[in-house]
């Protein structure tokens, strides 16, 4: 009875500890900690809201790019304003962007040198306490206590894994180790799992990049940053080893990166499917947000085998073109972002004549950013009586150099045992 | 003498036509006349008619409405009857013809008649219309996606069959209530001896479609062949069922044809939203027994596929500085 009460003693003890911890950071940094709104010019409320925190004496503000992402692409819309600890607002200025990582850069003028956040010089120790600090809801700054359990491994851009409750409103608020330096950075947009944070190296490196010069016009380098993102993907994915896997009869391509994900499926529980088929998805686990309506940066690759005995090569191709006439894009788009799609489709071999396709490549052109491209393809089968096979990918915003290479790999890699 | 007295509709139809000897000849409403006419509007005693020996001689009784000339004001009063004469007496029209008033020369009978004739076989109609019911309940049988059973196809296909009844059963209902000869039999062997030919394009154009590359511009070829069909169709449809000229049946022919078509196409066009996320791509996909072209090869697709790229591009600039402006 003892050693239960010493125990439950001791876990309340801990408990009290990391509260009292966090009271102290919280008193010592809520002059640096601000809630960073998007003003609506014409209502004059409020459209969104998240978190942002200084990181200079001379009033500049980190926070997630999602928060501030009307504002950068509709800057005659909105205005950003930052709400401090004491209730004061103030109107901020868009300095920079990283919108791979999600983080963007704001600034205050001040009067008098203020204090702010130092971000941290090396990654936090797995186990390590953290203390997430934010304004959820509108109801004022919080801090949540955590755990860092190191980088998400199937990521293709870093993600600190948080065990801590980080709300949406927390977005763009810091992450700060016992020392109170900064080591991530709260990210809950739909994209990513709440969590997740970014972790302080990539600020950091925002950061070094607009003291040396500030960026020209955001547009250009959101630009820049999603050409060189694509760039990096897509090289990386054409680099790697394409592993060639069995899917049925058929040969299908699994590139093998950490950051491409694979799932399976099948009919065979059901003897009665007049059309058995087995499926193989394998896709990149995150995107890119742009704004509320316009998502890139995920690719996705779709294997799907067919056959049949039960009925005959007409009505399974019949049936075949039903359950392919309606292919779409994974990211969500609006008239403003994008063209509609132009496709162009032909019978063709790869060189290995190990199999005929129907070929259809769709493809759709960023109207900001005329360098990047949607891609849809579809591959399917059209060389054996009673069995089919599907190959599809899409890609989201990617190069028309990059996107063709990408293609011809990928066509060249698809055949029949 | 011998007179032949028509009596005709306001659109120049012939309603009755009737021959009389003597030299005098009484029309109107009381059965005592030659010629009985019902019309409300025409007197008891309202027209009579004479032979002089040289002419006939038409005056009017001192009728209530009067008896005009043609359609005109000219009341007919001691006229001299010349052959062809159209006298209007109450609402009713009536011509009067001489024994010896010429007639159209005779139409020979066209191979195109006998081609017609032979759609009202008993065997060519229930032929066609087994054709077309076996075409629907097979095409419904390669829609389902399960085990089908007999009733499961059977269904579909006698209600298609007795929904595409309608249309040549209309046609000969229009042309029965326009006082022509309705000609049903003809119609409906007509009707879906097309309709079996409408199918046919469905399946030249799947395999067109199929075969042909995005290169070839085959797409406004075959789309136009069903329109060519239907109009077909109609101009025969009025051919059956109607009396008129042949610039007046092209004409009908083609308004049903634009009415139908531009029907369809408009629907679609107001259903189409204002900006399509997904793609609009050929999917025509058929057994290998039925690809006849060659494959290319992926670096040929790719190279055809580039110029997609720079084809939306332009596209996104147009766009651009159309909402610039």
């Amino acid at each position: 009875m003892k050693a239960v009460f010493a125990i439950v003693l001791s876990v309340f003890c801990t408990l009290s500890w990391a509260e009292e911890q966090a009271g102290a950071i919280f008193k010592q940094w809520a002059p640096s900690l601000y809630q960073i709104r998007l003003i609506d010019n014409v209502s004059g409320e409020k459209s969104s809201i998240g978190s942002g925190f200084q990181i200079t004496a001379d009033g500049l503000i980190a926070t997630n790019y999602h928060v501030i992402s009307g504002f950068a692409q509709a800057p005659q819309k909105y205005k950003i304003q930052y709400l401090d600890h004491q209730g004061n607002k103030g109107e901020l200025s868009l300095e920079s962007v990283d919108v791979i990582n999600d983080l963007a850069l704001v600034k205050r003028s001040i009067d008098s040198e203020m204090s702010f956040f130092t971000i941290a010089d090396d990654a936090p120790i797995k186990g390590e306490e953290l203390f997430s600090l934010g304004n959820p809801h509108d109801l004022g700054m919080i801090v949540v206590p955590g755990t860092y359990n190191g980088l998400k491994k199937e990521t293709f851009n870093d993600k600190i894994h948080f065990t801590g409750s980080v709300n949406s409103g927390m977005s763009g608020g810091p992450v700060v180790n016992k020392a109170a330096q900064v080591v991530g950075i709260n990210v809950a947009t739909s994209g990513n799992q709440i969590g997740f944070l970014v972790p302080h190296d990539k600020l950091a490196k925002l950061f070094a990049k607009y003291k040396k010069a500030k960026p020209e016009s955001i547009e250009a380098q959101m630009a820049e940053q999603l050409m060189a993102n694509q760039e990096k993907l897509i090289g990386t994915l054409l680099k790697s080893e394409w592993q060639a896997k069995e899917l049925g009869p058929a040969i299908i391509p699994t590139v093998d990166v950490p950051f491409i994900r694979c799932w399976g499926d099948s009919n065979a529980d059901k003897p009665e499917a007049l059309i058995f088929t087995a499926m193989a998805t394998c896709s990149l686990d995150e995107d890119t947000f742009i704004d509320n309506q316009f998502f890139t940066g995920m690719i996705e690759m779709q294997f799907q085998y067919m056959e049949t005995e039960k009925v005959s090569d007409l009505k399974f191709y019949h049936l075949y073109q039903r359950q392919i006439s309606h292919a779409s894009a994974g990211n969500k788009v609006s008239k403003e972002d994008v063209t509609e799609f132009k496709c162009h489709h032909d019978i063709v071999a790869p060189s290995s004549q190990g199999i005929n396709n129907k070929s259809i490549l769709c493809t759709r052109n960023y109207k900001k950013f005329p360098e990047l491209y949607d891609v849809l393809y579809l591959g399917l089968s059209v060389d054996k009586d009673t069995q089919s096979l599907i190959s599809h990918f899409t890609i989201a915003g990617v190069s028309k150099p990059m996107a063709l290479a990408f293609t011809e790999q990928f066509m060249e890699s698809v055949s029949w045992n | 003498m011998e007179l032949i007295i028509e009596e005709i509709s306001k659109g120049d139809k012939l309603l009755s036509r009737q021959k009389y000897h003597g030299h005098s000849l009484s029309i109107g409403r009381a059965y005592t006349n030659d010629v009985i006419v019902t019309d409300p509007h025409v007197c008891p005693e309202h027209l009579a008619l004479r032979y002089d020996g040289n002419n006939w001689i038409a005056s009017d009784c001192g009728s209530l409405n009067g008896s005009f000339l043609g359609n005109g004001k000219e009341e007919v009063n001691e006229h001299v009857v010349q052959s062809g004469d159209v006298i209007t007496i109450g609402n009713s029209t009536l011509r009067i013809v001489f024994p010896d008033h010429p007639v159209a020369p005779s139409v020979p009978f066209s191979a195109f008649e006998t081609l017609i004739n032979l759609a009202r076989n008993p065997l060519v109609i229930g032929l066609a219309i087994c054709l077309f019911a076996l075409a629907s309940a097979w095409l419904a049988y390669l829609d389902k996606g399960k085990e089908v059973n007999f009733t499961l196809i059977l269904i579909p296909a006698i209600g298609m069959t007795l929904m595409f009844s309608v249309w040549p059963a209309l046609v000969a209902l229009v042309s029965h209530l326009t006082k022509n000869d309705a000609r049903v039999m003809h119609q409906i062997g007509i009707c879906f001896v097309f309709y079996l030919l409408l199918l046919g394009t469905d399946a030249i154009q799947a395999l067109t479609l199929f075969n042909s590359s995005s290169n070839w511009p085959v797409k406004w070829i075959i789309g136009v062949l069903p329109v060519g069909i239907a109009f077909c169709l109609f101009w025969l449809n009025c051919y059956i069922g109607f009396h008129m000229t042949d610039k007046r049946r092209a004409i009908t022919a083609a308004c049903i044809t634009a009415l139908f078509f531009g029907g369809t196409a408009l629907m679609q066009i107001s259903k189409q939203p204002d900006f399509n996320p997904r793609p609009q791509y050929n999917a025509t996909i058929l057994p290998p027994s039925y690809l006849i072209a060659s494959s290319n090869d992926v670096e040929g697709f790719i190279d055809d596929a580039s110029k997609l790229f720079d084809k939306t591009r332009e596209m996104s600039k147009k766009e651009q500085e159309k909402s610039e402006h």
